[in-house]
């Protein structure tokens, strides 16, 4: 469902039918496990071998969890009114006066948007070997993400189908180092991605079919568990210890 | 053939793993030779494992030896598990 009336003419999506509320919020509470995992860890390599990359990956799923941080609160300002009548609501309300939960939803749409292609734009990176050094190519990329945003705010099928493209860019990749070093945990890694290209595949037609999102959440949450076996393969080893 | 260069990282898990395969105790000439490093860089490098608690050196029969401790049991599976996260994620 499109409001259009919303101020700035931001537009206010609702993909679920009313039987799946707050379902996909579980979701992307889910995912949000996920993310958050892999931003503890990379941090935690980061901080014992210094080396960037594993700081521009954590900030990946960062800026991932911030976005569906962001779609949970924007959703269930439509799915929950009671929440904007609760004690922080409230006082929420009366801090931000003229913002009914269809505005929020709007905003949080634009916010989450931006921050799921940064996310994917910074994987992108990563695995494209491309670093801070590469000043201009990440302006461009930069840039792009900004456009993008900008415009999937009006035309939002442009933000899945971007998402799509990148997840396509960064799936091949994936499969190409899986070629390369041939491990298990590669092979769940390139899975993963596969599935969450096909997700985003089904969140391009969404507007059609209230089913189609239902469909593309699940296959959303099995692209995030997908993404959790290769890290918790890496966590199954115990120590060598020889006495 | 581009050979790359082992970080400071590398070379500690590779003097560790050295030690852990030839059952947690090494002689310094054969921890010389594993881990390919001159004698006066792998001086270096046992002197900061000895100070971090990795290693121990004890004399066996009169001859001096490195021993495997814990923290050095514990760091290389974090290192192995860095390598292999970074390897799986195509980092």
């Amino acid at each position: 469902m499109v409001f259009n009336s919303m101020p700035y003419g931001l537009p206010s999506y609702v993909f679920s039918p009313t039987w799946f509320y707050g379902f996909d919020s579980i979701i992307e509470l889910i995912a949000i496990i996920v993310c958050m995992l892999l931003v503890y860890y990379s941090y935690k390599c980061f901080k014992i071998t210094k080396e960037n990359k594993y700081v521009y990956f954590s900030t990946a799923f960062l800026s991932l969890t911030f976005a569906f941080i962001v779609k949970i609160i924007g959703t269930l300002a439509i799915y929950k009114p009671a929440i904007t009548r609760s004690a922080l609501g409230s006082s929420i309300h009366q801090t931000f006066t003229g913002l009914t939960p269809y505005d929020i939803n709007a905003l949080a749409f634009m916010v989450y948007i931006f921050f799921m292609l940064l996310g994917f734009m910074i994987l992108f990176l990563i695995i494209s070997r491309l670093t801070w050094k590469n000043q201009r190519v990440v302006a461009l990329l930069v840039y792009f993400v900004f456009l993008t945003t900008w415009i999937s705010i009006i035309h939002y099928q442009l933000f899945y189908l971007t998402s799509f493209v990148l997840l396509m860019l960064i799936t091949y990749s994936h499969y190409m180092n899986y070629r390369q070093i041939k491990s298990e945990k590669a092979k769940f890694v390139v899975i993963a991605f596969a599935i969450l290209l096909v997700s985003q595949a089904f969140f391009v037609f969404v507007i059609y079919s209230r089913i189609i999102y239902v469909l593309a959440e699940i296959i959303q949450l099995l692209g995030f568990v997908y993404l959790l076996i290769p890290f918790m393969m890496i966590f199954k080893k115990k120590p060598k210890i020889v006495k | 053939m581009i050979i790359k260069r082992r970080g400071k990282l590398e070379v500690i898990a590779d003097i560790l793993r050295s030690i852990q395969n030839k059952g947690g105790k090494i002689k310094p000439t054969h921890l010389l030779y594993k881990s390919n490093l001159s004698h006066v860089k792998l001086k270096e490098y046992v002197n900061m494992l000895l100070q971090k608690g990795m290693i121990e050196e004890q004399q066996v029969k009169g001859r001096k030896m490195f021993f495997m401790k814990e923290q050095g049991h514990k760091f290389l599976l974090e290192f192995e598990r860095i390598k292999e996260f970074s390897d799986s994620f195509g980092l």
